[in-house]
C-alpha cells in the first residue's frame, strides 16, 4: 500500500441563509456592488447550538457513511479549522468524541489553506500507517466577522466538508506543493485572544476579537501565491494546465478565482465553483465543492483533479490527483444523506 | 529598462476592469467599472511585467477621490531604480 483513495465525502452547512440582498440593506449598498465584488449571492450562517465542531461532526458522519465505515475504523482524525470550538482543547477532540473515533486526533490551522495542508499530512500518514483517515475542514467565520464590517461580512459563510481516505495500492497523487509567507500576517488577522494580546474587557470593547481584513493585500497575495503553487504542482507533475479536468480552488472570491485561471491557463470549464451560494467557508470550501462535484457525478475515475487553496498568513498549497475509486456507486448511495436533516 | 507609457498603463487597466475608457487624469474612484480589486489585478500584471520596479499595494494605500492614474504613474517613476 503506497497510496489512498477518497472513499467517502460529505458536507454540512447551516440552514440559515444570509442573502446579499439582506446585506445590501444592512450596509446601505447596492446588491450588485456585493455580487460584482465577490460573486457571492448568499451564504450560510450558524444558528443557536451550531458550532465548528457540530458542523464537522455532521460532515464527518456523512463521509463515514459514504465510505461504509464508522468512527471505530478511523486511525487518524484531522480537523482543519481557523475558528476552533474553543481555545483549548482542539476542535478535533470534540469531533473525536462525537464520532467515536478509535485513533488519534489533531487540528490543522493553516487558515483557508487548511484542507490542502491537512490532505498532504494525511497523504504522509497513510504511507507510514495504511489505515483509514478522516479529514474534515470546518469553519464558522460568521462568528469572527464584526457584524459592522461590510468588507468581511459579504464574504464569509459557515460550513464543513469531509473526506475519508482509505489505503490503496496505487499512489494517485501526481504532485503537490505547500508554501507560506509569514511576512503577510497583517493582511487578515484576529488580534486578541492569544498570547500576544490576551482577551480583556478593553480588547472586547475595541472589537479586537473580530477578524480584520486588508482586502487589497489579500487579493494580491492570493493571486500571486496560488498562481505560483499551481504552476509548481503542474510542472512537477509534467501536466499541462489545459489537461486538468477539474479545478477546485478555495472559494474565496470569484474575482480571485478568475484571475488565477487567467494567469495559469487552467480552463474555465474545469472550474468547480459554488461560492455564489455558500460564500467563503474557509477550510471547508474545498471539501464542500469537492463533495458537490462528486454528488453531481462530475468527477469520474481517471480524471485529473486539482485542489488549490490559500489562506491568511499567508499559506497556500495545491495537490494534483488522478481520481480513483468508484465514484458513481458511492455518489448514488448517499445523495440523500447530504441534503437531509437539520443542515443541507 | 523600458518603462511603459501612462497610456499603456491606462490601456491595461481598461483590459483588466472592462472599463470603456480610463482617462489618466480622471480620479480613479470615479471611473465606472474600476474598483480596488481591478487596481490589484492591474498591479499584479505590472509586477510581473516589470519585476525590477518594487511597486506594491502601497501605491494605492492613501488613494482618495482625487487620485488619478497619473499620480500613481508618478509614484511608479519614483520607484524606478537609478541606472548605474
Amino acid at each position: 500500500m503506497n497510496g489512498f483513495d477518497i472513499a467517502g465525502w460529505g458536507m454540512a452547512v447551516p440552514e440559515r441563509v444570509v442573502t446579499s440582498t439582506e446585506l445590501a440593506t444592512r450596509f446601505g449598498v447596492d446588491e450588485h456592488w456585493i455580487t460584482s465584488r465577490c460573486g457571492i449571492h448568499e451564504r450560510r450562517a450558524v444558528g443557536p447550538g451550531q458550532t465548528t465542531a457540530s458542523l464537522a461532526v455532521e460532515a464527518g458522519r456523512r463521509a463515514l457513511e459514504k465510505a461504509g465505515l464508522d468512527g471505530g475504523d478511523i486511525a487518524h482524525l484531522i480537523v482543519a479549522t481557523a475558528t476552533p470550538e474553543q481555545p483549548s482543547p482542539a476542535t478535533s477532540a470534540f469531533v473525536h468524541h462525537e464520532l467515536g473515533i478509535a485513533g488519534s486526533a489533531h487540528d490543522v490551522n493553516s487558515e483557508c489553506a487548511g484542507f490542502v495542508y491537512g490532505l498532504v499530512q494525511a497523504m504522509g500518514l497513510i504511507k507510514i500507517d495504511p489505515r483509514p483517515i478522516l479529514l474534515i475542514g470546518s469553519d464558522t467565520h460568521t462568528l469572527t466577522a464584526n457584524p459592522a464590517d461590510r468588507d468581511l461580512s459579504i464574504l464569509v459563510g459557515d460550513g464543513a466538508g469531509a473526506v475519508v481516505l482509505t489505503p490503496a495500492a496505487e499512489d494517485r497523487v501526481l504532485a503537490w506543493n505547500l508554501g507560506a509567507d509569514g511576512s503577510c500576517t497583517g493582511s487578515l488577522k484576529v488580534l486578541a485572544g492569544g498570547s500576544r494580546m490576551p482577551t480583556t474587557e478593553q480588547t472586547v470593547r475595541d472589537g479586537l476579537h473580530y477578524a480584520q481584513i486588508n482586502g487589497n493585500e489579500i487579493y494580491l497575495n492570493a493571486v500571486r501565491y496560488t498562481v505560483r503553487t499551481v504552476r509548481e504542482t503542474l510542472t512537477q507533475a509534467k501536466v499541462e494546465a489545459a489537461d486538468v479536468r477539474h479545478v477546485i480552488p478555495h472559494q474565496a472570491n470569484i474575482r480571485i478565482i478568475n484571475s488565477i485561471l487567467s494567469h495559469t491557463g487552467l480552463r474555465p470549464e474545469a472550474l468547480v465553483a459554488n461560492l455564489h451560494k455558500y460564500g467563503n467557508t474557509a477550510s471547508a470550501s474545498i471539501p464542500i465543492a469537492l463533495t458537490e462535484a462528486l454528488e453531481e457525478g462530475r468527477i469520474q475515475r481517471g480524471d485529473l483533479v486539482l485542489l488549490a487553496g490559500f489562506g491568511a498568513g499567508m499559506t497556500w498549497g495545491s495537490i494534483l490527483l488522478e481520481w480513483g475509486g468508484d465514484t458513481a456507486a458511492a455518489a448514488s448511495a448517499a445523495t440523500a444523506a447530504t441534503t437531509s436533516g437539520g443542515t443541507s | 529598462m523600458s518603462l511603459p507609457t501612462i497610456e499603456e498603463l491606462a490601456s491595461r487597466l481598461e483590459a483588466v476592469s472592462g472599463a470603456a475608457k480610463v482617462d489618466p487624469d480622471h480620479p480613479l474612484q470615479h471611473i465606472p467599472d474600476v474598483d480596488s480589486l481591478d487596481l490589484m489585478e492591474w498591479l499584479y500584471g505590472f509586477q510581473n511585467a516589470y519585476p525590477d520596479i518594487p511597486a506594491d499595494e502601497s501605491l494605492f494605500a492613501d488613494i482618495d477621490d482625487t487620485t488619478t492614474l497619473r499620480v500613481v504613474y508618478d509614484r511608479i517613476l519614483a520607484l524606478v531604480p537609478a541606472q548605474s
